[in-house]
C-alpha cells in the first residue's frame, strides 16, 4: 500500500508530533508514504471564501503532483481532505473549470486528468487489511473513555465527502474513528453535539472569543459524559481543544482539563510506541497522569 | 470589482426557502455571535439584494461547518451561497484582517502557518527539516487566477 503523503501546513509546522506518530504507525502497518513538493491545500475556511478561483487552482496543483507520481493522496487534516476531495470532484465534473485551471497550470507543466483518489489517514487505517494488521501488531490496550470529534470538514458536505454512504435523507455521520479505536481497547463514548463545530474557523477568521465559546459549550457536553480524553483527526480541532482549554481556563477557572489526542498518537501507543515517540510531550493539556493510570509510559 | 454572484449560486434556489429556520437553529456561530444566520441571509438576499448583505462584516460570522446545508429540508446549497457572498464581499474590500493576513502568509511562504525554530521543533520529534514550498510557482498561479486584484500586499 503506497500513498503520496499530503502533510498540509498545521501538522508539519505546528504539530510535527502528529506527523512523527503517523509516519511510525504507517511503517508498522505496512503503508508506504511518498513525500512530494506540495503547497498549502488551501483551506476551505480561508482562500476558498476570499478567492474561489485561486483556491481551486492551488488545490489542482497539489492533485496534479499526486497524479504525476501515480499515487492516491493521503491527507492528515479535515480541512485538507475537504479542499482536495472537493476540488478533485469539481474538476472531474466541470469541463469548463478544468479547462480554465489547466490553462494556468500548463505554464508549470501540470495537467489535471482526474486519475487519483483523495483519502484521509482515518479511512486508510479503517480498511479491513490495515485493521487486521493493527490487530496483529497491537501490543497493549488503551482502556480510556474517549470522545471522538471528527471535525466538520472531514465529512461534510456528505454528498462530496462520502457519496457512497448517504442515508435516505442524503445525510451522513461517520463511525470510523469510534470503531477503529475500540479495537485498541478504547471505550468510545457518545456525547451531545458530537458532530458540531469545535469553534476553530470562527476564532481564526473573525472572533476568537466567540470561537472559544463554542468550544466551552462543547466541552460541557463532553464533561457530562465523564469522557477522559478526546480523539481528533484535524490539527485545527486539536488546537481549539488543547490550547482552547488553557485560554478558557483563565476565565472559567476550570481545573480539570481533558487531554486531546491525534488519532495516530493513540494507535501508536497501542503499537508499543512511547508518549515521547508520538509527540505527546508538547501538548498543552498534559495526558501524563491519565496515561500513568493505565500504565502507559 | 464585483463578481457575478448568481453565476455561482442559482438565484431561483432562494425561492425554495420557506423560512423554517432549521439552518439558523443548527448554526454554531449563531449561538455565540449575534449575526444573521443562513435563514436571514437568504431573506435579505431576496428582499434587499445581495449588495446589502456583502457590505456587512457580519457576513463573515460563519464556521463553514456546512450543518445548515446538511439539515435544509429544501436541499438549498446554502454553503455555495455563503462562499459566493463572501467572495463578493472580499472584492469590495470587506475582508477580516486576520483572514487577509493568513492569505498574505500563504502567498509569501506557500503555507498558511509559520513558527520560529521550526527545524529544531521537527528535530525534537525525529523529523527532518520541512522543504520550502515552490513559492515562485505559486505566486505565478495566484497572479494568473486574479488573486492579486482582490488582495493587495
Amino acid at each position: 500500500m503506497r500513498y503520496a503523503l499530503y502533510l498540509g501546513c498545521a501538522i508539519p509546522i505546528k504539530y510535527p508530533g502528529f506527523e512523527a506518530a503517523t509516519r511510525l504507525v504507517c511503517e508498522r502497518v505496512g503503508i508506504e508514504l511518498v513525500d512530494l513538493p506540495f503547497s498549502c491545500c488551501p483551506p476551505p475556511t480561508s482562500m476558498k471564501l476570499v478567492h474561489y478561483d485561486s483556491w481551486l487552482a492551488l488545490a489542482a496543483r497539489n492533485l496534479c503532483l499526486a497524479e504525476e507520481a501515480g499515487l492516491d493522496l493521503l491527507t492528515l487534516c479535515s480541512g485538507c481532505v475537504n479542499t482536495l476531495k472537493e476540488a478533485n470532484h469539481i474538476l472531474k465534473q466541470s469541463d469548463s473549470k478544468r479547462r480554465k485551471v489547466n490553462r494556468i497550470l500548463e505554464d508549470h507543466k501540470h495537467q489535471f486528468n482526474g486519475t487519483i483518489k483523495v483519502t484521509h489517514i482515518l479511512d486508510v487505517l479503517y480498511q479491513d487489511s490495515v485493521v487486521e494488521r493493527l490487530l496483529k501488531e497491537r501490543v497493549r490496550d488503551v482502556p480510556l473513555r474517549i470522545g471522538c470529534h471528527y471535525g466538520c470538514h472531514y465529512f461534510r458536505p456528505p454528498k462530496i465527502m462520502y457519496p457512497q454512504e448517504l442515508s435516505d435523507a442524503e445525510s451522513y455521520v461517520p463511525v470510523s474513528m469510534d470503531h477503529l479505536l475500540s479495537i485498541i481497547g478504547v471505550e468510545p463514548v457518545e456525547y451531545s453535539r458530537k458532530f458540531l463545530c469545535c469553534g476553530s474557523p470562527l476564532g481564526a477568521n473573525m472572533d476568537q472569543d466567540a470561537g472559544y465559546e463554542i468550544t466551552r459549550q462543547k466541552l460541557g457536553h463532553i464533561r457530562d459524559r465523564n469522557i477522559q480524553a478526546l480523539s481528533v483527526v484535524c490539527p485545527s480541532c486539536f488546537e481549539q481543544f488543547d490550547m482552547g482549554q488553557i485560554v478558557l481556563g483563565r476565565k472559567t477557572k476550570e481545573k480539570e482539563k481533558i487531554p486531546t489526542f491525534y488519532l495516530t498518537q493513540l494507535i501508536g501507543l497501542a503499537l508499543g510506541l512511547s508518549s515521547k515517540d508520538v509527540g505527546l510531550d508538547v501538548h498543552r493539556v498534559k495526558a501524563k497522569k491519565l496515561l500513568e493510570s493505565i500504565e502507559v509510559a | 470589482m464585483t463578481i457575478k454572484i448568481w453565476k455561482h449560486f442559482p438565484r431561483e434556489d432562494l425561492y425554495e426557502c420557506y423560512q423554517c429556520a432549521r439552518c439558523t437553529g443548527s448554526c454554531p456561530a449563531m449561538e455565540v455571535a449575534p449575526a444573521y444566520g443562513p435563514r436571514e441571509t437568504i431573506l435579505k438576499c431576496l428582499n434587499l439584494g445581495h449588495d446589502k448583505v456583502v457590505e456587512d462584516e457580519k457576513v463573515w460570522l460563519c464556521c463553514t461547518c456546512n450543518v445548515c446545508e446538511d439539515r435544509c429540508p429544501q436541499k438549498i446549497p446554502i454553503s455555495d451561497l455563503l462562499v459566493a457572498l463572501r467572495n463578493s464581499a472580499a472584492r469590495r474590500g470587506n475582508i477580516p484582517t486576520r483572514l487577509s493576513m493568513a492569505l498574505e502568509l500563504l502567498a509569501k511562504t506557500g503555507r498558511s502557518m509559520i513558527v520560529h525554530q521550526l527545524d529544531e521543533m521537527r528535530a525534537h520529534h525525529g523529523l527532518s527539516p520541512l522543504p520550502a514550498a515552490p513559492v515562485e510557482e505559486l505566486r505565478d498561479i495566484l497572479k494568473k487566477t486574479g488573486r492579486d486584484e482582490v488582495i493587495e500586499f
